[in-house]
C-alpha cells in the first residue's frame, strides 16, 4: 500500500517531466513511423511488382530486425553522433521490416480475379493501386503499421541513452538508482502508451467503406500531428550544452547537488555513458558527467573540473561479499585481500585506458597487471566449491572481476564464475542480495547514496571523509544484508565534471565555481 | 467487326494459342467452346488485352488493338468474369458505375443509368445500391457483374464462362435475364464456355477449340449436322439428341420422331 502510495507521489511531483518525456516518446514513436511508412510503403508496392527484389530488400529488413536495440544506436553513433537523428533513424529501421512486410503480403493477398477485372474495366496501372490493391490491402497494411507502433514505443525506451530523451530517462535513472518508483514511472506510461496506440490503431484497421477511404487520408496527417510532439529537450543556457548519464540527473551527489550547492543551471540531455565520452571529444556536448579513473578521460583529452564545494563523495571501490560464501570458504579472504591497496587513481585509469581506449581484453589487461605485480599463479584444481562473481556493466568492473577470478583460481582450489555485465547497481546488489553472485566490486559512496540512503544529516555527519563512509557503509551492510565489505583496492572512482581540455582552458575554466560563473555572464 | 489474323500465345514452350484466325461480324454471338486448357480463355483475353499475343493481330472496326491505349480499348469492351470479380470494397451502385466514373460521366447520368440496369436484372435499387457484394447470393453478383459490363454501354461484351459458377437453377434464372436484356441484341458478344448445351443455345457462331487451334468453326447447325471430323463428333456426343431436339422445337412431333430414330440407328 504504501509502495503504491509513494508511486503515486512520485508520478505527481515529476508529473511536469513525465508529461514532457511521455510527448517525446509519442514524437519519437510517430516521426520514425512517419519516415518508416513514406519508404516502407512505396518498397512493399514496388516489390510486389518485381519479385526478385522482394527477396532482397524483405532479408535485408529482417536482417535489421535482429540488431539488438543498444547495438544498433551503438552503430549510429559514429555516423550520426548522439541526439534525436540517430534515435529516429535506428527506429526507423525498426519499424521498416512489418510495414514492408504487410503491404507486400497485403497487396499480394489481393483475389488475382478483382485485379483482373480492374484491369479489365480500363484501370491504369495508378488506379489499379490506388483504388482497389492499397483499399482492399488496408487491413493488412495497418496491421504493419500497429506492429511498428508498439516495437516503436518499446524500442524508444533506448533513446534516453544517446540524449534522444523519452520515457526511457526515467526507467534508466530508476535502475541506475536503484529506485523502483522511478522505473515504474517511465515503464508504465510505456507499456499503458504500447496498449493505448494498439487499441486506437485497431478501430483504424476495422473501418471499412468510404470511412475507410477518408481514413487513408487522413492517417499521414494524424501522423505528422503525434511527429510533431517531439521537442528537444531545451533549457537555461544555450552556450554550453552537458549531457548526463541518467543516474546522474537523480542523484543528490549528482544533478541535484550541482544545482543547490553551485547553483549550476546548464542544458542538460539524458545520455548513456557508453557514448558521453566520444559525444564531449566530437564537441556534440560541452560537459559530462564522467568519472574520474575512467580511461576514456586519458583517450579524449578531456579534464576533470575541481569539485571546490565537495558535493562528490568519495568512491572507494572494494569487493562486497555474502557472509556465507567468507564463512563457508575460509581461503577466500586472503586471496581477495591480495588487491587490496594495489591500484590507485593512475594505475586504474591506465588500465581503463588500455581495455577502453586500445581495445585490450579485460581479461589480458588483468592478467598483465598481476603478472607485473608477482601475484598471478597458474590456476589450481578447481575441485572444491563454486563462487560467482557478478559485474557492472562497464570496463573497470570487468577488469577487476577477471583480477579476483584469477587470484581466486590461483591460491584457492575454488571454481569461479563470472556473470558480467550486470545492468547496474540495483540489477548487481540485487543478485549479491538474492544469492545469484557471491561477490561484487562496489564503490562506497554509490553503497552510500543508491542503497542506503540516509538522510542529509547522516551525510553531512559523514562529511565526504573516506575513511567515515567506509566505515559507516561495512556497518550497515553488515547490520541491514548480512554482507562484509572487504578492504578497498585503493583508487576513488569518484564522479566528476569534465570538459574537452583545450575548450576548458579557452574559456578559463577550472573548477565546478568557474563553470557556474562563466553560465552565470550571460 | 472483330478480326483475328494468325495469332499464336505461348507460355514457355507450352502453345496456348496456335496460328488462329476467324472473324466476328458486328451484332453476333460468338462462342468459344473447348474443354479446360484448350485456349479458349486465353484467345478472348487477347481481344481486350489482359494478355498479348506472342505473335499475330487483332483488329477491332478497322484498327490494329495492339497499336493503341490498352486502357482506352478496354474502357469500350465490357468483361465479364466467371466469379464476378466485384470490388468488395465498394458497393453495388459504385461497382456498376467503374467504367463510366473512369469515363468522366456526371453524377446525373451515372445514377440513372446505375438505377436503370438494376431494374432491368431484377436487382430493386433501393433495396441493393448500397449494399455489398457479400451481402448479395452467387445469382445476384453475377448479374451485378453483368450490369458493371454494360453500364458504359460498349459495342463489345466479353464473357469468361458467365454462368459456370452457378448451381442449375440459378444458372437458367440469370440466362434467361440475360436472353430477355434487350440491351444485348445488338451488341458483338463473344462467351467463352465449355457447356455444350449453353453454346448451342446462345450462339450464332461456335468456334470449337483444341489444342490451341479451331477444330471448326460455323454455325451450331454446321457442327451438329456437318461435322468436321471425329473430335467435333465426339465432344457433342451425348447431348446430340438432346440439341437436335430444342433445334427442331417440342412440338414438331414428326421432326422428332424421325430425329429419335435417326439417333437410335447411330452407333456411339
Amino acid at each position: 500500500m504504501e509502495q503504491e502510495q509513494s508511486l503515486w507521489q512520485f508520478m505527481n511531483q515529476e508529473s511536469a517531466k513525465l508529461l514532457q518525456q511521455t510527448l517525446q516518446h509519442i514524437g519519437l514513436t510517430f516521426f520514425s513511423l512517419l519516415i518508416a511508412v513514406i519508404i516502407g510503403l512505396p518498397l512493399g508496392i514496388y516489390i510486389t511488382r518485381n519479385r526478385r527484389a522482394s527477396g532482397i530488400v524483405l532479408g535485408l529488413a529482417g536482417v535489421l530486425q535482429t540488431i539488438p536495440g543498444i547495438a544498433l544506436l551503438g552503430f549510429m553513433i559514429p555516423l550520426l553522433g548522439i541526439g534525436a537523428v540517430p534515435a529516429i533513424t535506428a527506429l526507423f529501421l525498426y519499424a521498416l521490416l512489418p510495414i514492408i512486410r504487410n503491404t507486400f503480403t497485403g497487396i499480394n493477398g489481393v483475389d488475382p480475379t478483382v485485379r483482373e477485372a480492374a484491369v479489365a474495366m480500363g484501370m491504369s496501372n495508378a488506379q489499379v493501386l490506388f483504388k482497389v490493391e492499397l483499399p482492399l490491402a488496408f487491413p493488412v497494411i495497418m496491421a504493419g503499421i500497429r506492429t511498428a507502433t508498439v516495437i516503436n514505443v518499446g524500442v524508444g525506451t533506448l533513446a534516453a541513452y544517446i540524449a534522444a530523451g523519452g520515457l526511457g530517462e526515467f526507467i534508466f535513472g530508476g535502475i541506475a538508482l536503484n529506485n523502483t518508483n522511478m522505473i515504474l514511472a517511465g515503464a508504465i506510461p510505456a507499456a499503458l502508451l504500447a496498449i493505448i496506440l494498439d487499441l486506437l490503431l485497431s478501430l483504424v484497421q476495422r473501418t471499412g467503406g468510404k470511412r475507410r477511404r477518408k481514413m487513408i487520408w487522413a492517417m499521414p496527417l494524424i501522423l505528422l500531428l503525434l511527429s510533431s510532439f517531439y521537442v528537444l529537450p531545451l533549457g537555461y543556457n544555450a552556450r554550453l550544452l552537458a549531457g548526463f548519464t541518467p543516474e546522474f540527473m537523480g542523484r543528490q551527489d549528482g544533478d541535484i547537488g550541482l544545482r543547490s550547492v553551485y547553483g549550476l543551471h546548464i542544458r542538460t540531455v539524458v545520455i548513456s555513458d557508453a557514448v558521453m565520452y566520444k559525444a564531449a571529444y566530437d564537441k556534440k556536448l560541452d560537459v559530462i558527467s564522467g568519472y574520474s579513473t575512467d580511461g576514456r578521460l586519458k583517450a579524449y583529452d578531456l579534464t576533470v573540473l575541481d569539485d571546490d564545494k565537495k558535493i562528490f563523495p568519495p568512491y572507494y571501490a572494494a569487493p562486497v561479499i555474502r557472509k556465507e560464501t567468507l564463512q563457508e570458504y575460509g581461503e577466500l579472504a586472503p586471496a581477495l585481500a591480495l588487491l587490496a591497496g594495489r591500484i590507485n587513481d593512475s594505475i586504474m585509469t591506465a588500465l581503463n585506458y588500455k581495455v577502453e581506449y586500445l581495445k585490450q581484453s579485460p581479461e589480458a589487461c588483468a592478467r598483465e597487471f598481476l603478472e607485473k605485480q608477482g601475484l598471478y599463479k597458474a590456476p589450481r584444481s578447481g575441485v572444491k566449491g563454486l563462487v560467482r562473481l557478478g559485474s557492472k556493466i562497464f570496463p573497470e568492473q570487468y577488469i577487476l572481476i577477471n583480477m579476483y577470478a584469477m587470484l581466486i583460481r590461483g591460491y584457492t582450489d575454488l571454481r569461479v564464475e563470472t556473470k558480467t555485465g550486470l545492468g547496474g547497481t540495483k540489477i548487481c546488489f540485487g543478485a549479491l542480495v538474492n544469492g545469484k553472485i557471491d561477490m561484487y566490486p562496489e564503490y562506497t559512496g554509490t553503497a552510500l547514496l543508491a542503497i542506503l540512503h540516509p538522510s542529509r544529516q547522516e551525510i553531512g555527519r559523514l562529511g565526504g571523509d573516506r575513511d567515515s563512509v567506509y566505515a559507516y557503509v561495512r556497518e550497515q551492510f553488515d547490520e541491514k544484508y548480512r554482507l562484509q565489505w572487504l578492504a578497498p583496492i585503493g583508487f576513488n572512482n569518484a564522479y566528476a565534471l569534465m570538459m574537452r581540455r583545450s575548450q576548458a582552458r579557452e574559456l578559463g575554466i577550472r573548477s565546478i565555481s568557474d563553470l557556474t560563473l562563466y553560465l552565470k555572464k550571460e | 467487326m472483330i478480326l483475328v489474323k494468325n495469332i499464336s500465345k505461348s507460355f514457355g514452350d507450352f502453345m496456348a494459342v496456335d496460328n488462329i484466325s476467324f472473324e466476328v461480324n458486328e451484332g453476333e454471338n460468338a462462342v468459344f467452346l473447348g474443354t479446360s486448357g484448350c485456349g479458349k480463355t486465353t484467345l478472348l483475353k487477347m481481344i481486350n488485352r489482359l494478355i498479348e499475343p506472342s505473335s499475330g493481330e487483332i483488329w477491332i472496326d478497322g484498327k490494329n488493338i495492339g497499336k493503341g491505349d490498352p486502357t482506352a480499348l478496354r474502357k469500350n469492351i465490357g468483361y465479364v468474369l466467371q466469379n464476378t470479380g466485384l470490388f468488395p470494397h465498394y458497393t453495388i451502385a459504385e461497382n456498376i458505375a467503374v467504367v463510366p466514373r473512369l469515363l468522366g460521366w456526371d453524377r446525373q447520368k451515372l445514377w440513372s443509368r446505375t438505377t436503370a440496369l438494376l431494374e432491368k436484372l431484377h436487382l430493386p435499387p433501393d433495396k441493393y445500391l448500397t449494399a455489398y457484394p457479400h451481402e448479395l447470393s452467387g445469382g445476384q453478383q453475377q448479374r451485378v457483374g453483368l450490369a458493371r459490363a454494360l453500364a458504359a454501354d460498349p459495342p463489345i461484351l466479353l464473357m469468361d464462362e458467365p454462368f459456370g459458377a452457378l448451381d442449375p437453377i440459378t444458372r437458367t434464372s440469370v440466362k434467361k435475364d440475360f436472353r430477355e436484356l434487350d440491351e444485348l441484341k445488338n451488341k458483338t458478344i463473344i462467351l467463352v464456355t465449355h457447356d455444350v448445351q449453353e453454346a448451342f443455345e446462345l450462339a450464332n457462331r461456335i468456334c470449337l477449340l483444341d489444342k490451341g487451334k479451331i477444330v471448326q468453326a460455323g454455325t451450331p447447325d454446321d457442327l451438329l449436322y456437318k461435322p468436321a471430323d471425329e473430335f467435333v463428333r465426339d465432344f457433342i456426343g451425348d447431348q446430340r439428341f438432346q440439341l437436335e431436339v430444342n433445334r427442331i422445337g417440342s412440338t414438331d412431333y414428326p421432326a422428332l420422331i424421325e430425329a429419335f430414330n435417326h439417333f437410335k440407328s447411330r452407333p456411339h
